[in-house]
Order: structure tokens, then sequence, then C-alpha cells
């Protein structure tokens, strides 16, 4: 997925070559949305491994209540963690909207149970603006008002390596 | 490219460090010995071209000068021979030129530049030579002397013909046909870049008589120079049909096996390897020994090369994480396996075919898995034979006689492990060396000991674990001293009176302590013992130190054989399944409600075998709903690791299991999840996850909960 994107990035002409901005995060532009607790967020795809529907999770002890378990995928043993629980909302039963998306950032892999998935969209990183500062928001590194709603984008690299 | 570049590294690297173990290991015999004998000499001298060759190629410098030099002074001892004054000498360079190569492979290893200048050491080996001959002073006027009239004799033996410096003699592959042609063909092309050449038979291209000649005797070719020769080289290596040349000029000639034309992508390393050697040979002086006593100078380089084919063609070196990822696949064939034999669709189906074909394929996994295994496991004579040495330098430095003894070197533990344990051996060798075998001879021959004093070094299997244990007869441990020295060390954590002897022993592995008053250049620095205890937990061992004051002391390692596959008990626990290694537990037992005996801090104890051990409540410590809560409802199991020993209260036993071991993912690595008793986790047969407990760490996990 990262080597099709990068192809893609390669035969592109490349407008936006600002140094500071060779973030991962912000040069791609596929993202994929998704809904926790009513709101939207979107990551970058490049992430993306796959995304299961269904899955038996073991149940760890003596971890955080957001770390929801382990799923064996295809014999990869992953972490999936409750992007709504992390938030401290509520939990809620699981229903057949709701769904794992596995993510691996740099070799760390891990699964974010979220609500539904809602699309992938194409965004132009300019029209991304930095969360404001002083809103206490660890998981999101950017922000985006698109026609459906606004989007906030989740810092993956922060996500995993917590 | 990059990537080329980067696995003729690799290859590079692992032949190195293999001669040189290899060297090492001749060196030692040889000093026991206090003699080379002919093979030795010749097998240094081609270890040493070999890296000398290979260094060359890989542009390494330093490592192609010190090469050099030791081949040309074992050059000279080959043909002259070496004064005994001087063999005590030739031994220490022998072994510093080793640590000096060794010391720049590592640079390598790990990235570093080079050393740029070797003269100090190229010095050293001069300073040697000009020794020898100070002695031998007759003997090196003369040595040139043979060296111009060797290639005449040796030329002549076999022909009349070319006696130029550089002859080369080429054997085609037996029954190619139309030698003569081929030779015709390859002087022609030859010829393209060098000038002057001769060679024998000279009619080839009009007398096909020649050719039962050529199959015979091989084709000649001889050169003016050197350069000539050099570029000659790669003209005669690639043309088609060539099974060999040798330089004939040169008596010690250099078989050149050219590989057959597909050659494997490994192999042009090997091979180039080889090539080199030819080139690098005539600046070289040799001389041919034909009137010497000496039997077979000649034939020794050669049976290098030849000696080596076999073994490369059946041996190959395999990237580790390669057998890792084989490792994991096969692991997850055996449970594909189950899954598929155990569907629950085909329950109350009665498939006479599917059964038969499914048992085949049971029989097949098991032996994929066994072989998969197999060749994970390495004999841990390669770590054992590396104490030779540090046995060696230490007894001179430190001037104590001691012999070690291996036993068991053939024992075989998974690769992981074997690398893993090569540290914690050499430290307590070196500890042994240092600190338990008496200075002075006459302590040990007052006790009755012999003069020379002994380490033994010992492996073996006992079922699923291997046994290492260093022994050595020295003075043994004196359980009142180090009680002393913990004492000022502050690492007393009860009462001294409540130390048993096996404490007090273990007191060694503490963190801070030791026992020598001075730090000296091999140990005492207190770090000892301690990370040995550590690296060897670190693989799932266990360490103990027994000791007899005046008799000696063993430090003995228990190490399971591999840690990929263990046998496990499954149990459950409300509707987890966890999974408890085997050799872990103890017993397992029901107990009635009356048995159970309880504390004062709402603990809960059982009386078995004469001793009171703790039970803890699996569900409890990780608050998992189950109905079995009543004592006498569910299973308790014994189990011990390392100094605990307590009992796991359980729902129940589901049955004995060979699982694979997986790690926890590193995401949770931040919850410390290893501190809370989860060594790891395993794929179940139906899918699911099972987690496997870590006895130990579990223990101290309910200790900060109650």
């Amino acid at each position: 997925m990262s080597n099709a994107n990068a192809e893609q990035i390669a035969n592109e002409p490349t407008p936006y070559t600002e140094p500071e901005q060779n973030d991962d995060d912000i040069i791609n532009r596929k993202y994929l949305t998704f809904t926790s607790d009513g709101l939207h967020f979107g990551l970058n795809a490049s992430y993306v491994i796959e995304i299961i529907t269904s899955h038996s999770i073991t149940h760890l002890p003596m971890v955080p209540n957001y770390v929801k378990g382990i799923i064996n995928l295809r014999g990869q043993i992953i972490p999936i963690i409750d992007i709504r629980l992390k938030m401290n909302k509520p939990e809620i039963e699981y229903t057949e909207k709701s769904c794992i998306i596995v993510i691996d950032v740099d070799g760390i892999a891990a699964g974010i149970l979220v609500d539904s998935i809602s699309n992938v969209l194409d965004i132009n990183y300019e029209e991304i603006s930095a969360p404001p500062k002083n809103n206490e928001q660890d998981l999101v590194n950017g922000i985006i008002s698109l026609p459906e709603a606004v989007v906030m984008m989740l810092d993956c690299k922060k996500f995993v390596s917590e | 490219m990059d990537n080329s570049m980067e696995s003729m590294l690799d290859i590079y690297l692992f032949e190195s460090t293999g001669l040189l173990d290899q060297l090492d290991e001749l060196l030692l015999n040889a000093e026991k010995q206090e003699y080379f004998t002919e093979d030795e000499i010749s097998e240094i001298f081609r270890i040493m071209h070999t890296i000398k060759g290979s260094s060359a190629m890989m542009q390494f410098g330093s490592l192609m000068t010190i090469a050099h030099r030791i081949e040309d002074l074992f050059f000279i001892i080959r043909e002259k021979g070496i004064d005994d004054n001087f063999k005590m000498d030739l031994f220490d360079l022998m072994f510093k030129s080793t640590d000096y190569l060794k010391d720049e492979v590592e640079k390598l290893q790990n990235g570093e530049d080079l050393l740029e200048n070797v003269d100090v050491f190229t010095n050293e080996v001069d300073n040697f030579l000009n020794k020898m001959n100070g002695v031998e002073a007759t003997d090196s006027a003369t040595a040139e002397a043979p060296a111009a009239e060797a290639p005449k004799a040796a030329a002549a033996a076999t022909t009349s013909e070319p006696s130029d410096d550089y002859t080369v003699k080429i054997v085609f592959d037996d029954g190619c046909g139309m030698e003569n042609l081929r030779s015709f063909m390859l002087v022609n092309s030859i010829s393209d870049v060098c000038e002057d050449i001769k060679f024998h038979p000279d009619d080839v291209e009009t007398n096909a008589g020649t050719c039962s000649y050529i199959v015979e005797n091989g084709f000649l070719i001889s050169f003016k120079s050197e350069d000539d020769y050099m570029q000659a080289v790669p003209i005669i290596e690639g043309a088609l049909n060539i099974n060999s040349f040798e330089l004939l000029s040169e008596n010690m000639s250099v078989d050149v096996d050219l590989t057959p034309p597909p050659a494997p992508v490994e192999a042009p390393k090997v091979e180039i390897a080889k090539a080199e050697a030819p080139k690098e040979e005539p600046k070289v002086v040799e001389t041919p020994a034909p009137e010497a006593p000496k039997p077979a100078p000649k034939p020794a380089p050669k049976q290098g090369n030849a000696g080596n084919a076999p073994a490369k063609q059946s041996l190959i070196s395999v990237n580790l994480s390669k057998l890792d990822s084989l490792m994991d696949i096969v692991g997850e064939i055996v449970i594909t396996e189950s899954m598929v034999t155990s569907s629950p669709d085909l329950a109350g189906l009665k498939l006479d075919n599917f059964i038969k074909s499914a048992r085949q394929l049971r029989k097949l996994t098991d032996e994929l898995q066994d072989i998969a295994m197999s060749i994970r496991m390495v004999p841990v004579s390669g770590v054992f034979q590396k104490m030779n040495r540090i046995v060696r330098d230490m007894g001179q430095k430190l001037n104590k006689d001691v012999r070690l003894t291996i036993i068991g070197e053939d024992t075989e533990v998974d690769k992981t492990i074997v690398d893993t344990i090569g540290d914690p051996i050499m430290h307590s060798v070196r500890n042994s060396m240092d600190h338990a075998i008496e200075t002075n001879v006459k302590d040990r021959l007052r006790l009755g000991k012999s003069a020379q004093a002994e380490i033994k070094l010992t492996a073996q299997h006992t079922g699923s674990e291997v046994i290492i244990s260093i022994e050595d007869d020295g003075r043994g441990m004196d359980p009142d001293g180090i009680m002393k020295k913990a004492k000022e060390n502050g690492i007393l954590t009860k009462p001294e009176n409540e130390y048993t002897k096996k404490e007090i022993l273990a007191l060694l592995m503490a963190p801070g302590f030791s026992t020598k008053e001075q730090v000296t250049e091999f140990s005492g620095r207190g770090v000892g013992m301690d990370v040995v205890k550590k690296n060897i937990e670190k693989i799932g061992g266990v360490v103990s130190i027994s000791s007899e004051l005046g008799k000696g002391s063993c430090v003995t390692y228990k190490i399971p054989l591999t840690l990929a596959i263990v046998d496990g008990m499954e149990i459950a626990v409300g509707k987890s399944i966890f999974t408890i290694p085997i050799t872990n537990i103890r017993q397992s037992f029901k107990i009635t409600e009356a048995e159970v005996i309880h504390d004062t801090k709402h603990g809960e104890m059982v009386e078995r075998m004469g001793g009171f051990y703790p039970i803890v409540r699996v569900h409890e410590v990780y608050s998992i709903e189950t109905e079995k809560v009543n004592i006498e409802d569910g299973i308790l199991i014994w189990a011990e690791a390392s100094d605990k020993s307590y009992c796991l209260f359980v729902d129940e036993l589901l049955g004995e299991q060979q699982v694979v071991v997986k790690p926890i993912p590193a995401y949770l690595d931040s919850f410390n999840v290893k501190s809370t008793g989860m060594a790891g986790c395993t794929i179940l047969g139906d899918g699911n996850i099972s987690l496997i407990l870590d006895v130990l760490s579990l223990y101290d996990a309910t200790i900060s909960i109650y």
C-alpha cells in the first residue's frame, strides 16, 4: 500500500515541496476516515494494512481498559485499542458496523476499534490546519473542514508509540 | 549494487571469522604440542592466504597487509623450519596477530573504520623475522637462490619446454574434444592483451595429434612478466571448458577450479577469492622443496581448495531471520492443520477418505516441524572452543597452569541460545581463572591436588533442557567471606543468620558484588555474575552455584533447548485460556476447604510435602469472571521457578500441548505486561490466543496487589 502511494507521488508533479512539510502524514493525499462517538477522524491511508470486521479478541489482564486485548491476524499477534475508551468516552456494544483498522507504523502494528468506517478521501495537505495549541488533543495533529464534516487527523506515530 | 556489496560483506565476514576461529584452534593445539606440524603450517599459510585474497578483493587494506605479512612469515617457516628458541615468541606473535585480525573484522561488523596504519604490526613481524634470520643468516642468504632455480627444475620435471618465470598449465574438461583448437583459440585471445607469449605444444593450430598430448599433460602458456600473466588470468578464467589452470613456475602452485558455467548467485565471491590466489602468488618468493624430506608442501594448498569444495556444496549459510520466518510459518501450518481437521463443520460426518488424508497431513506437518526445529540447532562447540583461548591467555598472564577439559561440545541448542551463552560462559571461565584457581601452586599441592588446575566445561541434554556447567578444582568459595563482603556492600535483604548456604552463594549473583579486592584486567568490577544471571534468565534459563571450600566450585546454567516451542499445560480460568510451561509445574492437585490455611492478611496457604506454599487465585489477580471461586471446584497447580514456589488456583486443566511461542506485541511493552506474569502468547488450534504465563513474574505481580 505504501509502495503504491509512493509511486503515485513520484509520478505526479509535486507542487508541495516545502522541506518542513516532509512529514509523511501530510504529504500523502489518501486518507481513511472513520467515526467514533460521533466524531470524524482521518488517518493516513499508507499506514493501513487492512480493515477487519468481527474478530474474537483475547482479553489481556492488567492493562488499561482501552487496550481491548490481542487478536490473531493470520499468525500475527496484534493489540486492539478501542479509540472510544482511549478518549474516555462510554463503551458501547459492538454493532455490525464497528470494525478494526489495522495499522502498521514503522513495524509496530496495532488495531484501532472504531464505530464505523466512512470513506477514503483525497485530501490536499494544504487544507489541513494544525489543531489549536492549548486544546488538549494528544492524538490529533491536524484538522480539516470538509463538506460532510470536520475531520480530525489521527497522529498514528504518537498513537502506537505510547 | 549496494545490496550485492552488502551480501558480499556478509559472506566475507562469515568466512573470515570462521577462518580466524579455525586458526585459533590450530594455534592452541600447536602450542600444546609446542610444535607446528607440516600440515599445520600449510593450513595457517592457506588461511592467511585466503584472508589476504578476500580482503584485497574487498579492499580492506589493513587486513590484507597483516595477513600478507603472516603469510610471508609462514612461508619462510615452512621452508626453513623454525628454531626452538623462537617458538614461544612465534606463538605470542601469532596470537597477537589473530587478535589483531579479529579486531579489524569486528570493526567491519560494527561498521567502524579500519586502521590505516599497521606499521607497528608489520615492524613486529619484521623484527621477528630478523631475529630468526640472525640465527639462520647463512640459510637466508641462499633462500633466494633455489627460488630462481625452482621453476626450471619444476618445469623440467614435467616437460622440457617453456621455462619462463610465469608458466601456466591449463587442463581442459574431460572429454570436451578438440583440445588443440581450444588451446589455439585461447592463445589467440590472450595474445590480444599480451604480446610476448610462448606455448607448448606450439603446433596446436595445424597438428590435430597434439590433442592427446594436451589431454595428458595439459597445455602450457608462458608469460614474460607478471603483468602479462595477470592480464591473461581473467581470459583463461573466462574461457570455456577449462577445468583448471595452475602456475607452474611456482612449484607451490594453486589450482583454480572453475565452477561450471551457470554459477549460483553466491558463488562468484568464492570464485574470485580463489582467482585472487594465483594473481598474488608471484609476489611471494617461493621455493620448491623437492629435495627436502618434507613430504607434502605442494598438495597442501590444493587440498585446501579441493577439500573445501565438497563442504561448500553440502553446507549453506542462511540468514537467521529467514529461519525465524520459516519457524513462524511452520507454526502457522501446524495450527492451521488442526484448525482444518478439527473444524466444527465436520462434526458428525463420516468421512473415511478425509480422515485418512488428514492423518497423512498430520504426519507430514510433524516431520516438517521437526526439521524446521533441527535447522536452528547448532552445536555449542564454537562457544566452547573459544574458551581454550581465554584459559591460555589468562593462564599465561596470571601465571597459572590450567587445563581446560571440554565435555559434550556436540550438544546442540537453538542458534539464538548459542549466541547468548557465549558471554556468560566467558565470564564464568574468567572468574574461575582469576578468583578460583590458586595463585600459588604450593597451596594446591598441600591440599593434595595436582599442580595443574582443571576447568571442566560440560554441556549435556536432559529432556527439554540443556545443562551447561563450568567446574573448577580451585580453592572454592568461602561462605563467611561472601557474607562479610555482602554485608560491607549492603546487599543483604534479611538478617545475617537466616541465610542458608545456597542463598549465600546466590549473593554472588547480586548486582554490585565482587569479592576480588582489586580490579584486574579480567574481572573484579562487580558486574560479572549478575550480568551472567540476567543474560541466562533472558533466554529462560536458571543459574546456580555450588561450591565446597578448598575443593572447587561449579556454576551451572539450566537453559531450555529452544525458545521457539515449549511444552505447555493449557489451563482455563473463566473464558480465558492460559499456558503454563510444563517445566514450571511440579504438581497439580485438588484440595478441600479444610486444607486451606488462612493467614492474617487474607492470604491462603496449603501444606504440601512438608512445606507451606501460598495460593494465588489467577481469577483474582487478573480479575477474570468465573464460576469456580470455591477452592474445591477448581484445581491447584504447584508452580516453581527460580526461588519462587507457590500454588496457582485455576478452573481446570485442559491438557498438555506443544506451543509455538510468539512475543507479545511491541505496542504493549509500555504497559509493562512482562512484569505482570505474561511471558508471551501462542495460537491455539482453533485460532484463538492463549497467554503464556511467566510463573516468576506472576508471583511478583501478585505480591504487589495484595
